[in-house]
């Protein structure tokens, strides 16, 4: 009781579990478990908006499927994104093309100065 | 990547303030790339509670952009959810239990019930409406601003105790 008094005061960061979440918010939890993610709510309020959202969402919705898209978008997003980015660093270094060009250049005239003058 | 792990909360932060499943799957994809540009820029020491705040942050103004204006609700809560002091590091738990007594005796009754049947008890919120016969948006706030009073009961008295 002692203990249980003082907890009123916590204020838990801890993180939940995904699974404990989509659990909670389709009612498939036990009252024990409902309450322990009740008292997450309680301590921290993004957890609290994150299940009154989620109650939001049409019932039946498979948010696993949700988050996986969103994560998958997301990857894609990145992957893009550095591409861009060292296309752009080719643009802002032009000397990188210059200096391959030069080299090719340079390794054409050789073959061809060796070709026509075989004896060197 | 840490990000993700988050990813549903986001979800459901966005959904609560937009209230629309595709508003909400677009702005989780903006928070995305702010917190990737953002964290290179900033030391971010509790990236969870700065997560947060740069996803409320985001959803307001979306809701500034649709409504042009902001409900009162929200602003309260973005204040109330910057203050989490420890109030058990300051006062030794023996002293702290008898100010809890006091302090909960001192909350009105339908606060001092949720909190004693949720916190003592440990009832879910949906046992708590049944017994109490409240809604379970009613359950929640008692609880929820039962709690805060309390701290600041106790922080009041704390700081009596110092002045004394």
């Amino acid at each position: 009781m002692n203990k249980d008094l003082l907890n009123i005061l916590s204020n838990s960061n801890k993180d939940i579990n995904n699974q404990k979440l989509m659990d909670y918010v389709s009612g498939r939890l036990s009252p024990e478990e409902a309450h322990e993610v009740e008292k997450l709510m309680a301590d921290n309020q993004f957890t609290n908006d994150a299940v009154e959202g989620l109650q939001n969402i049409k019932p039946g919705k498979d948010l696993e499927l949700l988050a996986d898209q969103l994560n998958r978008d997301l990857q894609k997003k990145l992957a893009e994104k550095k591409r861009r980015k060292e296309k752009r660093k080719l643009k802002e270094e032009p000397w990188i093309l210059f200096a391959v060009a030069l080299v090719l250049v340079l390794i054409v005239v050789a073959y061809l100065f060796l070709k026509k003058f075989p004896n060197l | 990547m840490l990000l993700q792990r988050y990813t549903l909360m986001l979800l459901g932060v966005c959904m609560k303030y937009l209230k629309n499943e595709e508003d909400a799957k677009d702005s989780v994809q903006q928070i995305f790339l702010k917190v990737i540009v953002e964290i290179e820029k900033y030391k971010v020491d509790y990236f969870k509670s700065w997560l947060y705040m740069v996803a409320k942050n985001h959803c307001l103004m979306r809701l500034r952009e649709m409504h042009g204006k902001i409900p009162a609700e929200l602003h309260d809560s973005i204040q109330a959810a910057a203050d989490e002091p420890t109030l058990q590091s300051k006062v030794a738990n023996e002293h702290l239990f008898g100010l809890m007594q006091e302090a909960l005796s001192e909350l009105n009754k339908e606060q001092q019930q949720c909190i004693t049947l949720f916190y003592l008890e440990k009832r879910s919120y949906q046992d708590i409406a049944q017994k109490t016969g409240f809604s379970l948006m009613q359950v929640k706030s008692y609880i929820q601003n039962g709690k805060r009073n309390l701290k600041t009961q106790l922080e009041d008295a704390y700081r009596k105790s110092l002045e004394g």
